[in-house]
């Protein structure tokens, strides 16, 4: 039996393979072009590995690990499970050491000194994961098990990302009512149908991981990004359980978080590779705005207004929104240049298949 | 990832919902690479096409061992398209042709005869164009003289997917967004020969075209962006330097023409608050610039782009 409790840190990276290594000797710039596409350390012996970010002392981590290793028994799949403990000990770390003990090989723990957030853990379970579909879990029962069945199966039905739509909900009316808010701007953003991006019970093929980068929040948007990317994104209804957290209001702080964060999902996804066409939209916008402001006080002068230009609010404005323009488009230049020196090798489009 | 070029030609085709039009036009390639005699292979990229055109393309396939089939994942759009083309393509030149029939193949030879005379690249221009007047002929027009004045490239036609490229020299290039229609320009910018070559337009007969008039005010930005690009991308700071300083010059012109009365150099108070509001704006305006241009410089150094040997980055020709 192993010893599972050695803290791994977030500096260990998977090794570049050998190809990688000597098109970076070539090229510098190569290591950008391989920018996301992180391979795990070992190669894929299992069928499912289960990623289960542990945030809180109080995880219930064996009822979890029991729940899902049932199940996942019952499929008949090899399974193991990678627990990332994000800066928290407690409880769930001794639980998951005895379970742990009973688990040997099939239970790994990665844990970090400060909490790092949910998309390190992801990306720190993935890296030492072993399962040709990585499954990720709430840090408690939160989806009935059972549904793992209907997930795996539209992995097998060829689906590359499985996210759950819990139908119906059984938390809080106003957590349902802000989700649903949340999941509609969403959907008016991003014109795909996902009704349920807040929970991350969701099984993903091996290859989508390794392609997609996760860093900051974008956990929260895994299968906007992952469809942008043209991998095939299903949604599974699944059954609520239960719910964890706060209900009610977030406070102020939030909202503004997630707004930023659906503007930073909106603006990476459209307009990654093409800067200019975001900020010079808006710039060409304000700018036009300005300027038709600008000619109507003009003209009210000029046809006998006695009132000095200065004084009046539109015109400020007016000249505001014409700088405000032109700086905006500078932005998006500096981004085209950013974009051409460091980003060059960034693809845009996914190849499915070569038919030699 | 080129497997060493062993092929002489490679013929890159995006292909979009095309099905109709896929059998006479493998025929018509296939006929113009028999009568060329070289070791060729053809590339159809199938962007997600929802009609059976992979099924098709699949059936050419087994027909004809030359036909290579490149599919995505899903529509990424013709640039992709090429770009996939182009990283999958094994031969010395590549020449790339729309899916739709309205370009000739029977122009390849001519084409390829261009690239052995010393061409980097050859360009296609549809001089006798079949394409609706107003909104197809018109604004690309406007656009093809936009992108040769900024440019200074003198290419009557950017928006045809009718060229020919030799591999070896352009393949540092990378083209990204909706970039193809630059090609050219941002050949020449890296001194690439770049040559113009009237070809055949023939009308649509199957299908219908994929372009509207939507694209214009984004084919104008990526103009901006391109300009920069092709010129200034190793010296930033000299292009928001311009920007810097045609904007101080603004601010000056204006100031004296607003404050000074030249018939008897004498200074006007009566709209002191105005001028010095607007001159105090195109300040900001310059300073901002040079900031902006500043930044850029770091980018530029950051990436390391310059540290690559220069023959990775330039065409450069050793006798």
């Amino acid at each position: 039996m192993n010893q599972p409790t050695l803290p791994a840190t977030t500096h260990e990276r998977a090794l570049p393979k050998p190809d990688q290594a000597a098109r970076a000797a070539l090229d510098p710039l190569a290591a950008s072009a391989s920018g996301g596409h992180l391979q795990p350390l070992e190669p894929p012996t299992l069928d499912v590995t289960v990623i289960v970010p542990v945030t809180s002392p109080d995880a219930e981590i064996s009822e979890v690990v029991a729940g899902l290793g049932r199940e996942l028994a019952r499929e008949g799949r090899s399974h193991e499970f990678v627990l990332v403990f994000d800066g928290v000990r407690g409880k769930a770390w001794s639980d998951a050491q005895a379970l742990g003990e009973k688990l040997g090989d099939r239970l790994r723990l990665i844990s970090f000194e400060n909490p790092f957030g949910e998309s390190v853990c992801l990306s720190a379970g993935f890296e030492l994961s072993r399962g040709r579909t990585i499954l990720t879990s709430p840090q408690y029962v939160q989806i009935d098990p059972l549904e793992l069945s209907s997930m795996l199966a539209a992995i097998d039905a060829g689906a590359d990302f499985v996210t759950p739509w819990r139908r119906p909900r059984v938390d809080a009316l106003l957590n349902r009512v802000q989700s649903a808010c949340f999941n509609w701007v969403i959907r008016r953003i991003i014109r795909m149908e996902f009704h349920d991006l807040n929970c991350y019970f969701r099984a993903i093929r091996r290859e989508v991981l390794s392609e997609v980068a996760i860093y900051g929040d974008m956990y929260r948007f895994l299968p906007v990004i992952a469809h942008r990317q043209g991998f095939r994104v299903v949604e599974v209804p699944v059954r609520h359980l239960k719910e964890w957290g706060t209900s009610g209001f977030f406070g102020l702080g939030v909202y503004v978080r997630r707004f930023l964060d659906v503007l930073g999902v909106m603006f990476l996804t459209k307009f990654t590779l093409k800067p200019l066409r975001f900020f010079g939209s808006i710039g060409a916008a304000c700018s036009l705005l300005g300027a038709v402001m600008f000619g109507y006080c003009v003209w009210q002068k000029l046809t006998g207004d006695q009132e000095g230009l200065y004084g009046r609010p539109v015109f400020l404005i007016s000249v505001m929104l014409l700088v405000l323009g032109v700086q905006v488009i500078g932005f998006g230049l500096v981004g085209e240049i950013i974009i051409y020196t460091q980003a060059r090798h960034l693809r845009e489009y996914r190849v499915e298949r070569v038919y030699e | 990832m080129t497997q060493g070029s062993t092929l002489e030609l490679s013929v890159v085709v995006p292909v979009f919902n095309e099905a109709q039009n896929l059998r006479p036009l493998h025929a018509e390639i296939a006929q113009a690479l028999e009568r060329l005699g070289r070791s060729s292979e053809v590339i159809y990229v199938d962007d997600r096409s929802t009609d059976g055109s992979l099924e098709l393309l699949l059936e050419l396939r087994r027909e004809d061992p030359r036909v290579r089939v490149v599919r995505f994942r899903r529509n990424f759009g013709q640039t992709a398209a090429l770009a996939a083309g182009f990283e999958q393509a094994r031969g010395k030149v590549v020449v790339t042709l729309d899916g739709d029939l309205q370009n000739d193949p029977a122009d390849i030879p001519a084409l390829l005869a261009e690239i052995d005379r010393g061409c980097d690249v050859v360009a296609g221009w549809r001089r006798h164009r079949h394409d609706g007047l107003w909104l197809r002929r018109i604004p690309s027009w406007i656009a093809n003289r936009l992108i040769s004045l900024t440019t200074g490239t003198r290419i009557h036609d950017t928006g045809c997917t009718l060229k020919a490229f030799r591999k070896d020299m352009v393949e540092r290039l990378v083209i990204y967004s909706e970039q193809h229609r630059f090609l050219p320009a941002l050949a020449m910018g890296s001194g690439a020969r770049v040559r113009e070559l009237v070809v055949n337009h023939r009308p649509r007969l199957f299908g219908k075209s994929k372009y509207g008039l939507g694209r214009a005010s984004r084919v104008l930005l990526d103009l901006l962006s391109i300009l920069m690009i092709a010129r200034f991308s190793h010296r930033p700071l000299q292009y928001f330097g311009l920007i810097s300083l045609f904007f101080t010059v603004c601010a000056w012109v204006f100031l004296f023409m607003s404050t000074v009365n030249y018939h008897t150099w004498t200074l006007i108070t009566k709209w002191w608050q105005f001028s010095v509001f607007i001159f105090g704006m195109l300040l900001l305006l310059v300073t901002y610039f040079i900031l902006l241009g500043l930044l850029s410089e770091l980018a530029v150094t950051a990436s390391g782009m310059h540290r690559r040997r220069v023959q990775d980055r330039l065409m450069i020709r050793s006798h």
